[in-house]
């Protein structure tokens, strides 16, 4: 059989930063080709690019030709990958709420009353609801699915949704390529088996498909091909029948040469903050239910791929997104996730999303250090009669930022400068001075190091170990970064969708590593 | 410091100021004369403008709902001259019963608003429309006694302007006034109108403050460093209600007159205006912006009616000051909106 699609030499940057660099690949008619990849590996722009995704053309275009059926592709718009007969079912579903099951399924492409199309045209015909229900019930009948399609999908659970989304793209007659991503990431086994039955039968009838999925264990059972991406390059292409689990791991990963920053020791066991079921809700990052210990003075790693929950850990405990559970820190329990008494408690939390929650931007480096500081433990204040309480003590204020600026190499023009104008590193080393300021015993980092480079996250990282080792400050550090994760901590707890997976030690090889973030238990 | 930058309404005000001055100077006006008054305006109306601040700098918007702390104002001066309190002791008391209407009214203000979390300005608006009818109602049955302020026929019912001339008329306008030549500056006045502004500047210095200005430049990252964000915002909408009340004893003294009615709702948009006009976006906004903004637009209207009952039909003066305040505020939307979708 031909193929379907052809992609050669695909580049694409975003803002300078490659994305995709020479992609070469190809998708035969009736074959299901795997894509796999850690977050950031480029799936997704390769998806997007395909589908014709607006963001592509807005950000630069791509450099590189892709031929589908023969014919080069140069899409504008999803509208027109959709009437070449590509499909796409996304990861967060592209649903309308408040239609119907047969609505949503049968969007654009209705069973019109025959009468009326002649007489207004099919645009302004009417809709022949009983016959579309019909016909949306039959497609999801395929998919093993039997339920009232009159039911709006706002109340439906996300599992379902799933399944109309799927049936929206197999209902089309025309369909020749289909685009899948992360089908099965919100499914439980048995149901992920059914929609992948279908996929077969897809397949079967000819279709081309493209599947991304974290699952690795799909990607043995149905695909004919698998490509691995690592950094926007294809690392490796295994045919059905050489597919391991293992090697998927492996090549996802990659091999990179470590060097202990920080050495193994033993840590004490008593516990810091013990975690028993529970659950933050932040919108696709959801903790469910986790029980989890941390030790004192330890440092320990979480991590998981992106929208498996590693970044609200702190954000649930400072009341940022309601929360559920127990948390015990020393002997207490927390009775209530806020803020301010936390912090006075002694625990801390690092946002991962500096620019949106980690700093003041129209504030000064020395407004953004001793902020909080001031704000919850009256640092930094002039001892004036009431009322007269809460001026800044300037002079007292101003050594100490003197100082912590030049301890940690802030580079400025002086304290007074905005923040906003400082790099990224600069920016994070703040932050630290920020949390350091309050002298926290717990501290939650979130991706300390992330949009920062390379000679500046080595000083962030030695930041850390020395507030560790010197203060006693237990830290509990949230990455995507293994590689850091490995030289920092002392274990790395491993989350999938919100439920803690594994604690691994730092020496863990990174096949474990992959498959533990995969979710597969060890072969 | 940052520096202070020069945007379009401001270059499009000063070019029109300047060509006012210009027609001011060819008619033979007294300029010396449009010069005290100026000062005189800008104290008188200030104040309602300072009152902006405290709220936008929390992020709680401009604040559209200014009739509310008018309304508490108008209050304080309406049981003052019922009761016939003069001079100085009256001012102070109408200023001192104005603050505690405002408090009251702030706080059910902000209990509001904070329901109503991003969009403040289009709530504040229709609380202080709703608030009028309300108020008219109150305003004709209320049992005051002093005659001077009840309708002369029948005797019921405030009068819609009630002359303070018998009380506290033009106070701080004639306090310590100092004449040098033809020139008069009021010291008293200009020394009232300084402490408001360091009161509210000292405020934003405070722990307080500080916390208020960070709400406003970054509310996740506020509640995270443990600030309870209601509660600051309660008290900057507090402050700025407090502070409307305040504003409009002092105004109605200069003006001589009590307005009451529908009056409150052709106090807010020039103050909205000026502060827009000084340079503020609306997400931040500084006390010289208040000040410098105020100064121009009561220069312009100042100007703008002699000069254009010289040469104009005089009905084109309102039609000015409207179409001024009206479009200075729109192209503060327009711009902001810009803004926003820019990051």
């Amino acid at each position: 059989m031909g193929n379907i699609l052809e992609i050669i030499n695909l580049s694409k940057n975003y803002y300078g930063i490659p994305a995709l660099k020479n992609v070469n690949l190809t998708v035969k008619a009736g074959e299901i080709h795997g894509l796999v990849g850690a977050n950031g590996s480029g799936k997704s722009t390769l998806m997007n690019i395909l589908f014709g995704n607006r963001i592509i053309r807005e950000t630069g275009g791509y450099q590189g030709q892709i031929y589908h059926r023969g014919h080069l592709l140069r899409l504008n718009n999803c509208a027109e990958a959709i009437s070449l007969g590509i499909g796409m079912v996304h990861q967060e579903f592209a649903l309308i709420p408040e239609l119907t099951i047969t609505e949503n399924i049968k969007l654009g492409r209705e069973i019109t009353n025959k009468l009326t199309n002649r007489l207004f045209g099919h645009k302004y015909s009417f809709v022949d609801k009983k016959l579309n229900a019909q016909s949306a019930a039959l497609i999801l009948n395929k998919l093993g699915l039997d339920i009232d399609v009159g039911l709006k999908v706002r109340n439906l659970s996300t599992n379902i949704k799933q399944f109309v989304e799927m049936a929206r793209e197999i209902g089309r007659q025309d369909l020749n390529f289909l685009l899948l991503d992360e089908p099965t990431a919100t499914l439980n086994k048995d149901d992920a088996q059914l929609l992948l039955n279908v996929l077969l039968a897809m397949s079967r009838a000819g279709v081309a498909i493209l599947f991304v999925s974290h699952r690795l264990e799909e990607i043995k059972q149905i695909c004919d091909r698998v490509t691995v991406f690592r950094d926007g390059e294809v690392v490796s292409r295994y045919n059905q029948g050489e597919i391991s689990t293992t090697n998927l791991a492996r090549d996802m990963i990659g091999h990179t040469v470590t060097k202990a920053v920080a050495p193994t020791r033993t840590v004490s066991n008593n516990p810091a903050m013990i975690f028993k079921k529970f659950s933050v809700a932040m919108p696709g990052e959801e903790i469910r239910e986790l029980d989890l210990t941390v030790y004192e003075g330890e440092i320990l790693g979480i991590t998981s791929l992106s929208g498996h929950g590693k970044l609200a850990l702190g954000y649930g405990v400072m009341g940022l997104y309601p929360a559920a559970g127990e948390v015990i820190y020393g002997k207490q329990k927390l009775h209530r996730m806020d803020s301010r008494t936390n912090i006075l408690k002694g625990i801390y939390v690092l946002p991962d999303d500096r620019q949106g929650l980690g700093i003041l931007p129209e504030h000064s480096v020395a407004d953004n250090i001793i902020f909080t500081g001031n704000q919850v433990k009256n640092l930094f204040s002039l001892r004036l009669p009431r009322p007269f309480t809460g001026f800044l003590d300037q002079q007292k204020a101003h050594r100490y930022v003197t100082q912590l600026v030049h301890d940690f190499e802030i580079k400025c023009t002086a304290i007074t400068q905005k923040i906003k104008e400082l790099s990224g590193g600069n920016q994070q080393k703040v932050c630290i001075a920020r949390a350091l300021t309050v002298n926290p015993k717990l501290l939650f980092v979130a991706e300390p190091t992330r949009g920062i480079d390379i000679s500046a996250k080595e000083k962030i990282l030695q930041m850390l170990i020395e507030t560790n080792r010197s203060q006693q400050t237990t830290i509990v550090m949230a990455s995507s970064e293994l590689d850091e994760l490995k030289r920092i901590c002392d274990r790395i707890a491993v989350l999938v969708e919100g439920r803690l997976f594994k604690i691994l030690s730092p020496d863990a090889s990174d096949v474990e590593f992959g498959l533990a973030l995969a979710g597969e238990e060890n072969i | 410091m940052e520096v202070y930058r020069i945007k379009p309404p401001q270059v499009i005000i000063l070019i029109f100021l300047c060509v006012l001055v210009g027609l001011a100077y060819m008619l033979h006006l007294d300029l010396v004369d449009l010069f005290n008054e100026s000062l005189i305006k800008l104290m008188m109306n200030g104040v309602l403008v300072l009152a902006l601040i405290p709220m936008i700098n929390a992020g709680a918007g401009i604040n559209f709902g200014l009739p509310v702390g008018i309304i508490g104002g108008l209050l304080g001066l309406c049981i003052t001259v019922n009761f016939r309190l003069t001079g100085f002791a009256g001012f102070f008391t109408s200023l001192l019963l104005s603050v505690v209407f405002c408090c009251m009214l702030g706080w059910l203000y902000g209990m509001l608003l904070n329901k109503v979390k991003g969009r403040e300005e289009i709530a504040g608006t229709f609380i202080g429309l709703s608030m009028i009818p309300l108020m008219n109602c109150f305003w004709t049955l209320v049992p005051f006694q002093n005659r001077q302020m009840l309708y002369p026929i029948g005797g019921q019912g405030l009068r819609p302007k009630i002359s303070l001339e018998p009380y506290f008329n033009n106070i701080l306008d004639n306090m310590a006034l100092a004449k040098i030549g033809a020139v008069e500056i009021p010291l008293g006045f200009i020394a009232f109108f300084s402490l408001i502004c360091l009161l509210l500047a000292l405020f934003h210095r405070t722990k307080v403050g500080r916390a208020t200005i960070a709400t406003g430049e970054n509310e996740e990252f506020s509640r995270l460093s443990g600030i309870d964000i209601a509660k600051i915002r309660l008290i900057a909408i507090i402050l700025s209600t407090v502070l409307a009340g305040i504003g409009i004893c002092v105004y109605s003294q200069s003006y001589g007159f009590i307005q009451l009615y529908d009056e409150p709702l052709a106090m807010y948009f020039p103050a909205i205006s000026a502060i827009l006009i000084g340079g503020s976006t609306g997400r931040r906004a500084f006390i010289f912006e208040a000040v410098l903004g105020t100064y121009l637009l009561q220069t312009i209207y100042l100007l703008s009616v002699p000069i254009a009952n010289e040469i104009l039909v005089p009905e084109i003066t309102e039609i000015l000051r409207s179409l001024i305040t009206y479009s200075i505020i729109l192209y503060a939307l327009l711009h902001r909106s810009g803004r926003r979708l820019s990051h």
